[in-house]
């Protein structure tokens, strides 16, 4: 039974490995996928953010000429001071400018009197996109208020630390970091639809193919049981699948290389030992996904039917892994019951570097495999009725 | 040897076969005979163990295809009405699958896929894949499945379809060589003058049930017809359903 089942195992996968269209899928496409993605999300939020840091605050100041030492200033501390538009609370609103300064005409009078000397910022606290040059213009503004002030006090002859009880140093790991934490939650998402993709052809060529093309009655009369046919066909999905898997979790790990991660100090730690950690947690679900493919897969009448209803499984990993990053929880442990969801929280886990639970590895490797061979269990029912041909 | 007791198979409301019995034995040709519809796949389906009957046996040498189908699978070589091949192997690997599957292993296959490649004069295309093939050549190729490992009965359900007149001679020739070995060879077809000139043994079905059973000239006998066509219409005319 066992070299039946070997036999039945090798010709699907040498059969498939001919096949250009999956093997594009389960080498190219399924593996690269995830990591292209990770990249180039990756190299958009790190070059946004060196941009924003290194280039000039573009800002349009109405009535430079009434306070040519701010506009000093604001020049010496990387500003590029552009002409005002007309109407400047016009050209925030349409978006041509995000903030823009208004100096107004007794600007000098009220400076030189020592008076609070008026300066408007027009801007728009609601839109997202601008706090970062709005908060980087009343910084300025704010540092050369405080200058100035320190300059007065000197003059009076007063410590101009006395003017500064409070030294805020802001040190801003926000932005960069979580927007890398939302891409981490894809991840595992893509890791588990490597392993969809991978199994997704065979397991409609090994069973509705099969039918298709008029082969599957003539194999049944060879002297071998069904069982062993449907185990030797689920075997093959399920290394497409984990071979899919495994390239997908070796490309993003190379990926790490080529991403500029000392120019920031986010990183996703997705090295070697991660990469292990997540196959290993992930591949069960192969199991679990080459079974539940090949059963649908077997109630279709044709190739095409099948490739319909098929596509349909793509989106259910998606439900347990999209929840997780709306509303993030804690790993628990009900979500190791639910396979996907439970890959999903346990390689999230590996890859912040925070220490696995064993216990809930375990749930999560026995529930999926459990589900996966129930599964097998239910094909190999589906292909002993005589139904099966159709 | 094979012997079929008494089947019956309903599909839904369907009564496809009626108490069919019959035997097919060594060394002889029978050809079962019978208009679209009438019963012959199911009959063929049901030894070949795809299909249960509700009622009845069948035995296959000394298996039963009930309690031991894999033992009657062994001794048979089945090409079914629908007999495709792997278009991504060649037509080597698909013989080759078959034996494997069918316990065959090492030096004992390769020679009889040799055996079968010339035998079937296959050469020309024996390691090509199988995607391009004519009809022709898919059948031979189909029928070097059934028979690499050396069934003692080969079931053959319309194996001349599609044939043209030199592949469809080369057939029965290889046919005539199967059973001149001494195996029992069934074989369907609703054509007459396929079975008229190949067959020793007739069973006409229609319906679901057998009409007439017996030498070609057995039939002629019992229904007074000289002329085998007329006899089969005569038969078949007789169960009164024929629309």
């Amino acid at each position: 039974m066992m070299r039946k089942l070997w036999i039945v195992f090798r010709k699907e996968v040498v059969d498939n490995l001919r096949d250009r269209r999956t093997l594009l899928t389960v080498l190219v496409f399924g593996p690269l996928f995830g990591p292209l993605l990770y990249l180039g999300l990756m190299n958009v939020i790190i070059n946004k953010q060196l941009a924003d840091m290194d280039q000039p605050l573009k800002l349009p100041v109405q009535g430079a000429r009434y306070a040519p030492n701010l506009v000093d200033y604001l020049k010496q501390h990387n500003t590029d001071i552009q002409p005002a538009p007309a109407n400047p609370e016009q050209a925030v609103k349409d978006g041509s400018a995000d903030v823009v300064l208004v100096i107004p005409k007794d600007y000098a009078t009220a400076f030189i009197a020592g008076k609070p000397a008026v300066v408007q910022l027009v801007m728009d606290q609601s839109k997202d996109s601008a706090q970062k040059n709005i908060n980087r213009t009343r910084d300025l503004l704010q540092g050369y208020s405080q200058e100035i002030a320190a300059l007065r006090l000197l003059a009076r002859g007063v410590d101009p630390s006395a003017g500064a009880p409070l030294a805020i140093e802001t040190v801003d790991i926000s932005t960069p970091q979580s927007r890398a934490v939302l891409i981490l939650g894809f991840v595992p998402y893509f890791f588990l639809f490597a392993a969809i993709i991978g199994a997704f052809y065979l397991a409609i060529d090994v069973t509705a193919g099969e039918r298709e093309r008029g082969s599957l009655e003539p194999l049944l009369t060879t002297s071998v049981a069904r069982s062993t046919l449907i185990c030797g066909k689920l075997a093959a999905v399920t290394l497409f699948s984990a071979v899919s898997l495994g390239l997908d979790v070796v490309a993003l790990a190379w990926s790490q290389g080529l991403i500029p991660a000392t120019k920031l100090n986010i990183v996703v730690d997705f090295g070697w030992h991660t990469a292990l950690a997540a196959f290993l947690l992930t591949v069960p679900f192969c199991l679990l996904i080459a079974a539940l493919l090949t059963v649908v897969a077997s109630f279709t009448r044709s190739y095409k039917e099948a490739q319909t209803w098929l596509s349909f499984i793509f989106i259910l990993p998606m439900i347990p892994v999209f929840s997780l990053i709306m509303f993030p929880a804690e790993p628990s442990l009900w979500m190791m019951w639910v396979p996907a969801l439970s890959q999903d929280v346990l390689v999230t886990t590996v890859i912040k570097g925070a220490a696995l639970n064993y216990a809930f590895v375990a749930v999560s490797v026995i529930t999926t495999l459990t589900l996966g061979l129930l599964l097998a269990w239910l094909a190999a029912w589906l292909y002993s009725r005589e139904k099966v041909l159709g | 040897m094979i012997t079929v007791h008494n089947i019956s198979k309903h599909f839904g409301t369907v009564q496809a076969l009626q108490s069919v019995d019959f035997t097919a034995a060594d060394g002889r040709i029978t050809g079962l005979l019978g208009p679209n519809g009438a019963g012959k796949s199911t009959t063929l389906r049901i030894i070949s163990t795809v299909l249960k009957p509700d009622s009845g046996s069948v035995l296959v040498d000394h298996s039963d295809v009930l309690t031991d189908s894999l033992g009657a699978r062994m001794q048979l070589g089945v090409l079914p009405h629908a007999s495709g091949l792997y278009p991504r192997l060649t037509a080597i690997e698909n013989i080759r699958y078959y034996g494997e599957l069918n316990g065959l292993e090492g030096a004992d296959l390769s020679s009889r896929i040799d055996e079968l490649v010339t035998l079937l004069e296959m050469q020309e295309f024996a390691k090509r894949p199988a995607k391009g093939f004519s009809q022709g050549q898919r059948i031979k190729v189909a029928l070097a499945r059934v028979l690499v490992h050396r069934p003692r009965n080969v079931v053959l359900d319309e194996p001349t379809n599609g044939l043209d007149v030199m592949a469809t001679r080369a057939l029965r020739a290889i046919i005539r060589r199967i059973r001149d070995a001494g195996h029992c060879v069934l074989f369907s077809s609703h054509v007459m003058q396929e079975i008229a000139a190949l067959c020793d043994d007739i069973i006409i079905i229609a319906h679901g049930r057998i009409m007439a059973r017996g030498t070609p000239d057995e039939i002629r006998q019992q229904t007074g017809e000289n002329d085998l066509e007329e006899a089969f219409v005569k038969v078949v005319g007789e169960a009164g359903v024929t629309p």
